[in-house]
């Protein structure tokens, strides 16, 4: 199999890789070796959420300069303001496009309210996590309502209630807690106790049962003017299913994310998948890439578990592996590695020292900043220091930030991804490719 | 401030304490339990679980031995649902004196062991993940028991006979009149609250922490605290105990517990201002795993989850006048005698698998003392979830909607209690916990019956949070059900489970590379950045906290 461009992995960055080379007119393909880390992400999108100084960053942009000053070898750094806001517009268009708009606040972040009652900046939500609708809603209604299906063990609507009732921007509001009951069609040889977040959406595929939700909330929860729900309305993008629920209700209707799996990242992977397809990429699941042949300088074949050795070639290649949890990094008793082409890797501590005292503590854990080292091209090293031409690296394989403590994951992934894609179609244009 | 009368005070919640309480409400004594943090969360609760056939006394001390295999026999009869019958090997690697085999084989028999020499190709039969070139093999009776479990299972039993358990209560000093012990002052944690327990007799069984909780008697008991520290590792890597055949040393022994195998020991004098503050050190992890991996290969291919440390209790030499070593292994004091303080007795020493011996000689003890004639009675009258001692294949047949596994795992950790656990309604046996097979059942009847406060105290009865995902996902089901229906504020929910992450890392950290890394990016990605948790401070545990007592068992209604 040939292609122009081959990317290692499925996830954000490699999905916005996959989808700028493909709509370039490149030959594209992804190799997916599995569900990625969108599945158990919130769905919004993250910049920066916090400061040099590590306080909560209210505008990302006007505190990026002196963040990035701190850490030259920060993502950021290497792509730029420009091509930064250029992969958030690009992202923007792909996902409306795909009928899940993501809305911003000007330059300011919103922040959005988690499954534990605690409040998280981001820059980018899908509408019915913000729009100014949403931000309207919660500048003038007071009385809130967070409900459960009940049963679903994955949502506890009064653990959220105790620390919103705690947070100073909800502290004339009223909150209260309630249970709906799910249509009694639970999936075959279900425990209706044991429910993920999936198996209800996908009761919600269709909009017919909208209108049996819609009664029970104006039952359960009368005086309430926002409700907030487990996010459970369908497991695709669809345009505005909050916003007939809203009309159904009479109340407006605010999706929280839940225990993995989690319906508003899987919404956006299907989102971008649906465009890459549209584009003409090609989508390899379930296979996983083994290893690499780099010659000259240059990766010149992937080997991969289902197609064999040498199964694909292509002029340019993005590695897009993800950290550890994805596999795209990989940890022995006293070493890390990045295991499919052995790359050279940003830093290298004793392992003592790859994480902090407390697991939720204010320090950040530095396992969660190691990666692949790049050039100021995105190309890496390999083991022997010579820098590989034709691969391009992005998200979470890139060493040098912590996406979780910056609030910086879905970003970094975004700008990368672009980022290569970028680096790809300036050299395809060059007669000798590089 | 409440204050509280009772015949008999006892200080510690591991299995000594817990025995001494029931063996007290067995002989119909008025009893107190007071435990500062929760049952078994001590050293009872931070050892490799090995019910002891009493072969690793047989070659140097042949009474301890001889006690092993004696109680061995009583549990496996009284805690049959705590105990697993897994049988034990001791085998010698072509580096080991091979002289050893048979003076393990002598003292077994002196101590009345029944040790039997196998042939190599026997001991693959039996183990098959076993190293293949040992050179010989014992078979002796070693079994596996689980302290959580056991502890539980005392104080419950006691507590339906009228004992009191106070967990979460921190004994701050003895109230001591004159040349007298009257009972003790302790801190509610959970309640903010002084209590004052006042005793005719008062048993310190609060092993390593005695030498501190004597002072405030006048008394000095010198203790040596001794690091022991373990590595668990993921699923079975063998079904039954193996002991390395040579001296007591390091690296020498895997024991499988319920569904990981446990590395175990070092040995490690540590310091007495240490023991609060106990970390496992890597040269230990870097032992355990090699000398493991000796006796089952398979080791070094198995995932690490993780790594911890108890403190074994030594207690200082004693002279003529500093009371009466019973055995080589337990100390009872009578500090009437030794210090001339009438009203305490201490007893410390001893292992796991003589914890109920130890409870029995303290409450002879206390019997002399209460001037009651009260013979003890635990050595046949079975724990609850012994009594009947259902086979696993007959309690699977009495639900017929639960699906077998869920049973078989509820069954195991619970025994007969299983038909208070489980019903036909699946509410009973929804999982909470999929790695260990948790019921809301089980959540329910722990928080019921056997005083679980919080997340930690559940995982101590219920192995909820101990699987591969060291609690990824049901660490946040198991606060959200504390909250609905144990009366634990939201906001104590939120703390209790942060609290829950922080513990479950302690023992991680040590071990945090391939999987087990991996596995806690996970976890980091849920709890700090989906939850956003790690921008929370902890609440400080407030007075309002509820304690145990005045946990509300009904279901709270929706607001």
């Amino acid at each position: 199999m040939k292609y122009d461009v081959v990317i290692i992995g499925g996830g954000m960055a490699g999905l916005i890789a996959g989808i700028r080379c493909a709509d370039s007119g490149l030959s594209t393909a992804i190799i997916s070796a599995g569900v990625s880390a969108l599945h158990f992400s919130s769905g919004c999108i993250d910049l920066l959420g916090r400061t040099a100084d590590g306080g909560v960053a209210r505008e990302p942009f006007s505190s990026m300069p002196e963040f990035l000053a701190a850490r030259p070898g920060h993502p950021y750094a290497r792509v730029g303001e420009n091509t930064l806001r250029a992969s958030l517009a690009f992202f923007q268009e792909e996902t409306a496009c795909a009928g899940l708009p993501y809305c911003d606040n000007g330059d300011e972040n919103h922040f959005h309210v988690t499954a534990l009652g605690t409040v998280k900046p981001a820059y980018l939500s899908p509408e019915g996590v913000f729009s100014e609708l949403v931000k309207t809603a919660f500048e003038t209604r007071r009385c809130l309502a967070i409900l459960n299906f009940k049963g679903f063990r994955d949502f506890h609507p009064r653990l959220a209630a105790a620390n919103l009732a705690k947070n100073p921007l909800f502290s004339d509001w009223k909150i209260s807690t309630g249970s709906l009951t799910l249509p009694p069609i639970a999936p075959q040889g279900k425990n209706p106790r044991e429910l993920r977040s999936i198996d209800i959406a996908r009761l919600f595929d269709t909009e017919s049962r909208l209108g049996e939700v819609a009664e029970q909330i104006k039952e359960i929860a009368p005086g309430a003017d926002f409700v907030a729900v487990p996010a459970f309305l369908g497991t695709s993008p669809r345009r505005g299913a909050e916003k007939r629920l809203s009309l159904l209700a009479g109340r407006l209707i605010y999706e929280v994310p839940t225990l993995p799996p989690s319906l508003l990242g899987m919404r956006l992977d299907a989102a971008l998948k649906a465009r890459f397809a549209a584009r003409g990429g090609v989508f390899i699941a379930g296979d996983r890439v083994t290893g690499g042949r780099i010659e000259g300088g240059k990766l010149r074949f992937l080997s991969t578990h289902q197609a064999g050795e040498d199964a694909m070639s292509a002029r340019f290649f993005i590695l897009a592996t993800g950290s550890f949890f994805s596999g795209g990094l990989k940890s022995r008793f006293d070493a890390v590695e990045e295991p499919i082409l052995n790359l050279a890797l940003d830093r290298t501590l004793p392992r003592n020292t790859w994480y902090s005292s407390k697991f939720l503590g204010d320090e950040s854990h530095p396992f969660l900043s190691f990666g692949v080292n790049v050039d100021e091209n995105a190309n890496p090293r390999d083991a022997d220091g010579r820098t590989v031409t034709n691969l391009f690296c992005a998200g979470a394989v890139l060493s040098g930030y912590d996406p979780v403590r910056e609030g910086s994951g879905s970003g970094v992934a975004i700008a990368t991804g672009y980022f290569a894609a970028g680096r790809v179609m300036a050299l395809s244009k060059t007669p000798t490719g590089i | 401030m409440e204050r509280i009368e009772t015949d008999v005070v006892i200080v510690g919640g591991g299995a000594t304490g817990a025995g001494v309480l029931r063996d007290c409400a067995l002989r119909g004594f008025s009893a107190v339990l007071v435990e500062k943090d929760d049952l078994a969360a001590g050293t009872s609760g931070r050892n490799h679980g090995l019910l002891h056939s009493g072969g690793r006394y047989a070659v140097k001390d042949t009474e301890a031995a001889a006690e092993c295999i004696a109680e061995n026999r009583i549990l496996k009869r009284i805690a049959s649902h705590c105990v697993e019958e897994t049988g034990g090997l001791f085998v010698s690697l072509p580096e080991d004196d091979p002289g050893y085999p048979d003076k393990l084989l002598a003292g077994c028999k002196k101590a009345g062991i029944p040790a039997k020499r196998i042939g190599t190709s026997e001991a693959l039969r039996i183990e098959p993940n076993l190293n293949g070139d040992i050179r010989f093999a014992v078979k002796v009776p070693d079994a596996t028991i689980d302290p959580f479990r056991l502890c539980a299972a005392n104080v419950m039993d006691a507590m339906g006979r009228g004992g009191r358990c106070l967990t979460h209560c921190e004994v701050s000093g003895f109230l001591v009149e004159g040349a007298r012990v009257a009972g003790v002052r302790a801190w509610d944690r959970r309640g903010g609250r002084d209590i004052e327990i006042r005793a005719r007799v008062t048993v310190n069984a609060s092993g390593i922490h005695g030498l501190k909780l004597c002072r405030t008697a006048g008394i000095e008991l010198p203790m040596y605290p001794s690091k022991g520290s373990m590595v668990i590792i993921d699923y079975r890597v063998g079904n039954v105990v193996i002991n390395r055949c040579r001296p007591a040393s390091d690296g020498d022994i895997i024991v499988p517990g319920d569904t990981v195998s446990l590395i175990g020991t070092t040995s490690k004098k540590i310091p007495y201002e240490d023991i609060e503050n106990l970390t496992v050190d890597d040269d230990e992890i870097e032992v355990l795993l090699a000398d493991g991996e000796k006796l089952i290969p398979n080791v070094s291919k198995t995932r690490v989850l993780r790594a911890y440390c108890g403190v074994r209790p030594l207690v200082g030499a004693f002279g003529p006048a500093d009371g009466r070593e019973i055995s080589r292994g337990i100390v009872l004091i009578d500090h009437a005698e030794r210090d001339g303080m009438a009203g305490l007795v201490t007893i410390t020493g001893g292992k796991l698998t003589t914890y109920r011996l130890m409870a029995q000689y303290a409450t002879d003890l206390v019997a002399k003392k209460l001037q009651v004639e009260a013979p003890c009675t635990t050595s046949t009258q079975p724990l609850p979830g012994s009594e009947l001692k259902i086979p696993e294949k007959k309690a699977v047949k009495g639900f017929s909607g639960v699906p077998r596994s869920v049973v078989g795992a509820t069954h195991f950790r619970h025994g007969d209690e299983v038909k208070r656990i489980l019903s036909d309604d699946p509410d009973s046996y929804g999982l909470v916990c999929e790695c260990e097979m948790v019921t809301t059942g089980e959540v329910d009847y722990t928080i019921k019956n056997q005083l679980v406060t919080d997340i930690i105290d559940l995982r101590r009865r219920t192995r909820l949070g101990m699987g591969p995902c060291q609690g990824a996902l049901c660490a946040y089901r198991a606060a959200g059900i504390l909250n609905e229906t144990a009366g634990v504020s939201g906001e104590n929910a939120i703390g209790m489970l942060k609290g829950f992450m922080e513990e479950r890392w302690k023992g991680i950290k040590p071990v945090l590379w391939g999987d087990a890394l991996r596995e806690m990016e996970f976890s980091h990605w849920i709890y700090a950045g989906l939850f956003g948790l790690a921008d929370e401070p902890a609440p400080p545990k407030s007075a309002e906290e509820p304690t145990f007592d005045l946990i509300r068992l009904e279901k709270v209604e929706d607001e």
